[in-house]
């Protein structure tokens, strides 16, 4: 069963805990480059938002890499790997996600994108308001039909007609 | 040899730019160096010693500006988001610092650099746009005048990159205004001492940065376990929530119920309306959004926005010290025209406590009759008139006619003003001394803020154990109960010496004194995330000592500038005028300082009689040849330390 990381612009404080977390536990580094999650602030807004993979599943990236296999999706837990041993470093799946989500590494020239550390991803143990959840698509549009439902019932529960009937 | 070849943590290079024949040099950052100093303030206030000799004029191309980062910058570790700019200060005439928070730090490590120092002066205004290993001065003359946040995106504009990040200086840093600052992405601000100023007067506008390279981390495991663990502690922490929930505004509240919180240019300490510019006020009306440093979890920073009427606004972070400066110092009720204040403040390049302090001072002035409104432009500064704080504020930033003398700061316009206006002018060494009145809280304040290296500073010593700790373990730690106590004088002395040393740890990791200031207290959770960063195993009392050896080289900067125990002292009006009203009323800082200098003294190992360093202090923390240039200037105590009575 397929979960992803979602991010909430409210809570996040663009603090990039967790671009070092995933640095360090991808690269033993801490560096924003190698990072697979990114910060992207609108300081004279406020805002700030984790930008990440969405592990698609007709993904751009896989259908622009010209390597047999480079991209792949992992069946067990729906996450789409880069396999850096096949990867030539083109770049095409960097020109096709249209999530900025995939970078080449500074160094190395291959392919990197976050691979959810195969299902524990270490960005939200260092994500101290939450502000990146790891759930399943299902669990988010719940989320968001109870959202959606109690906004359109707010208006018939306050209403006297209602009251009255009870 | 780099440090960085060795060790995690630290960056490769010290970098050196004369600004004069814009000759730039980069040297490795020794091992001697980060081993004695750690990095940020440390270093830099080494660099400050050792460069910048006896009598130099701030503003002369001789005075050195330095920026420094520190081993932890850059990295998972928690609130590891600062640097310390540093240079002889042109408002205090001593040693001068300002650490600030915000992601520049981990951009200059990122580019390599631990410290950048500048020394001489350009001839046209130039910024120092650095990409990694390339490094550059470029024209900044059509970027003079232009305000912090203008500065900022035209840069980023002009090197077509959103990513850079910048500090600069605005229209008070060119201008000269004593306690200008320098500013980083909106309102983070190097805010004390008029380093702002300083940068003025190189003609350097900006720094750009743009890094790429790692941090190298000697023991990741070691680090994620740490800094999970130290979330921990700070999420347990008494004042976690307040800063989480309501930033340093909550603190107004606080202060106020202890009777502690500057008013009407200090003559209260306590004011009935409080409730009218309080961080839940703050948090309900203003504030939008937490926000947070670099690798913070503490998210003390809230984005604010006026939505509307003569002071909509917006900006990130109007802190407590702000609130209390434009607000109750200047008896200012009006929360919407704080934040505008911090606003404008933020943009022109200013330190809103000095600006604040200043214009609480003309404020009475001009209640006593000793300034009208022929002195002020017309400006009628009663107590409490948001528009007269505003116009001021700018007016400062110009140094346009009355602005021209408030710009000098507190000391220097009241000798101008004189007819009295001394008595009240409310400054340390120089410095305006900050929101919490010292009168309230001994330790803290009476004896933390006259030590200061800094000058009327709360942040050297922030000593909140104080005035917080549990009775028990203060007596452990400090030798007494009443280390705790606000209203005592014993234990205090070592209680700030601690934390003094603590501090500059902080300071020189570039870690948050807001995490540091409670929750990551001690030594040891401090030397446990440094070996994992770094691969350095040092025990806890050897950062002590490094903390020590820090203050001690900052003392003998001012100690070689003139500065004795006379200056270790407060202001006339907090040393001997009771606080009139609320629940501190009838105390004064008179009351326990000698006694809290004594101890202070006696357990740094200095001369009680004149707080110079001993030659025995000195050489014990390995600053032998700092111990011999004042003795060649007669500047070590005549005889041997005498006992306290």
């Amino acid at each position: 069963m397929k979960k992803v990381l979602v991010p909430d612009p409210m809570l996040c404080t663009g603090c990039r805990s967790c671009e070092m977390a995933c640095s360090l536990v991808k690269e033993g580094e801490c560096n924003p480059r190698t990072s697979r999650i990114r910060i992207i602030s609108f300081k004279h807004d406020g805002i700030d938002l984790p930008i990440l993979c969405y592990h698609c599943s007709l993904p751009p990236c896989k259908e622009a890499c010209p390597v047999d296999g480079a991209i792949a999706i992992d069946p067990d837990i729906g996450v789409l790997k880069v396999n850096e041993e096949l990867c030539i470093g083109c770049g095409k799946c960097v020109e096709a996600c249209p999530f900025g989500a995939i970078t080449l590494h500074p160094n190395r020239g291959k392919a990197i994108k976050c691979d959810l550390c195969d299902g524990t991803p270490k960005c939200i143990e260092f994500c101290t308001t939450k502000a990146i959840r790891y759930l399943d698509p299902e669990q988010i549009a719940m989320q968001k039909r109870m959202k959606h439902a109690s906004s359109i019932t707010k208006p018939i529960l306050t209403s006297k007609l209602y009251k009255l009937e009870v | 040899m780099s440090v960085s070849k060795l060790y995690g943590g630290w960056a490769e290079y010290i970098l050196r730019i004369n600004l004069t024949n814009k000759k730039i040099v980069k040297q490795p950052l020794t091992k001697e160096l980060a081993f004695n100093f750690l990095g940020g303030r440390g270093i830099n206030s080494k660099i400050l010693f050792d460069e910048v000799p006896v009598g130099t004029d701030p503003f002369s191309p001789e005075n050195r500006l330095i920026f420094g980062v520190g081993p932890l910058n850059g990295t998972l570790s928690p609130a590891a988001g600062r640097y310390t700019v540093s240079a002889k200060s042109p408002l205090t005439g001593i040693l001068g610092d300002a650490n600030c928070g915000g992601h520049w730090a981990a951009e200059l490590k990122y580019a390599g650099y631990g410290n950048i120092v500048f020394q001489g002066k350009a001839e046209d205004p130039v910024y120092l746009w650095i990409d990694d290993e390339h490094v550059e001065l470029r024209n900044a003359k059509h970027l003079w005048g232009l305000t912090t946040w203008e500065v900022e995106k035209e840069i980023i504009n002009e090197i077509g990159n959103p990513n850079i990040k910048v500090v600069s200086i605005g229209p008070a840093g060119e201008n000269l205004v004593r306690f200008a600052c320098v500013i980083t992405e909106l309102g983070r601000a190097a805010g004390r001492t008029g380093m702002g100023a300083v940068m003025g007067s190189k003609k350097l506008k900006a720094i750009a940065v743009h890094g790429s390279k790692g941090v190298k981390i000697a023991r990741p495991k070691d680090l994620e376990k740490a800094t999970l663990e130290s979330y921990d502690t700070l999420m347990t922490d008494l004042f976690y929530r307040l800063y989480a929930d309501y930033g340093t505004p909550g603190l107004l509240t606080l202060y106020n119920e202890y009777g502690a919180n500057t008013a009407y240019n200090s003559r209260e300490a306590w004011v009935e309306w409080f409730e009218e510019v309080s961080g839940e006020t703050f948090i309900a009306k203003y504030s939008v959004k937490h926000k947070a440093c670099f690798s913070c979890p503490f998210h003390c920073d809230k984005f604010y926005r006026v939505e509307s009427g003569p002071y909509a606004c917006y900006g990130d972070s109007c802190e407590f010290e702000t609130i209390t400066a434009f607000g109750t110092r200047c008896g200012n009720k009006n929360l919407a025209s704080i934040c505008k204040g911090s606003t404008l403040a933020d943009n022109l390049g200013m330190d809103t406590i000095s600006a604040g302090a200043v214009i609480g001072w003309a404020m009475e002035c001009y209640e006593k009759g000793i300034i009208t409104k022929e002195d002020t432009d017309g400006l009628e500064l009663t107590w409490g008139n948001p528009d007269a704080i505003l116009e001021t504020i700018k007016k400062i930033a110009y140094r346009e006619g009355f602005g021209n003398i408030l710009a000098e700061g507190v000391r220097r316009a009241s000798e101008k003003i004189g007819k009295g206006s001394e008595e009240f002018a409310v400054h340390i060494k120089g410095m305006e001394t900050p929101a919490v009145d010292p009168r309230a809280v001994s330790g803290y304040g009476a004896l933390g803020y006259a030590v200061a290296s800094r000058g009327g500073d709360h942040l050297r010593a922030l000593a909140a154990s104080s005035y917080m700790m549990a009775p028990e373990l203060a007596e452990k730690l400090f030798g007494s109960k009443s280390a705790a106590d606000r209203f005592a004088a014993e234990g205090q002395g070592r209680c700030v010496k601690f934390h003094e040393d603590m501090r500059a740890v902080a300071d020189s990791l570039e870690m948050c004194k807001y995490i540091t200031r409670t929750a990551l207290l001690f030594p040891e959770p401090l030397a446990k995330i440094l070996a994992a960063v770094t691969g350095w195993d040092l025990r806890p009392e050897e950062l002590v000592m490094i903390g020590e050896r820090i203050n001690n080289i900052e003392r003998a900067f001012n100690v070689r500038e003139g500065i004795t125990r006379k200056d270790d002292t407060q202001p006339k009006r907090l040393l001997k005028e009771p606080i009139p009203r609320g629940p501190s009323k009838g105390h004064y800082c008179a009351e326990w300082l000698d006694q809290m200098l004594d101890e202070y003294y006696e357990n740094r190992e200095w001369d009680i009689k004149t707080g110079l360093p001993t030659k025995k202090k000195l050489e014990k923390l390995g600053l032998k040849y700092v111990a011999n240039e004042l003795e060649k200037m007669g500047k070590l105590p005549k005889s041997s330390i005498e006992k306290r009575k």
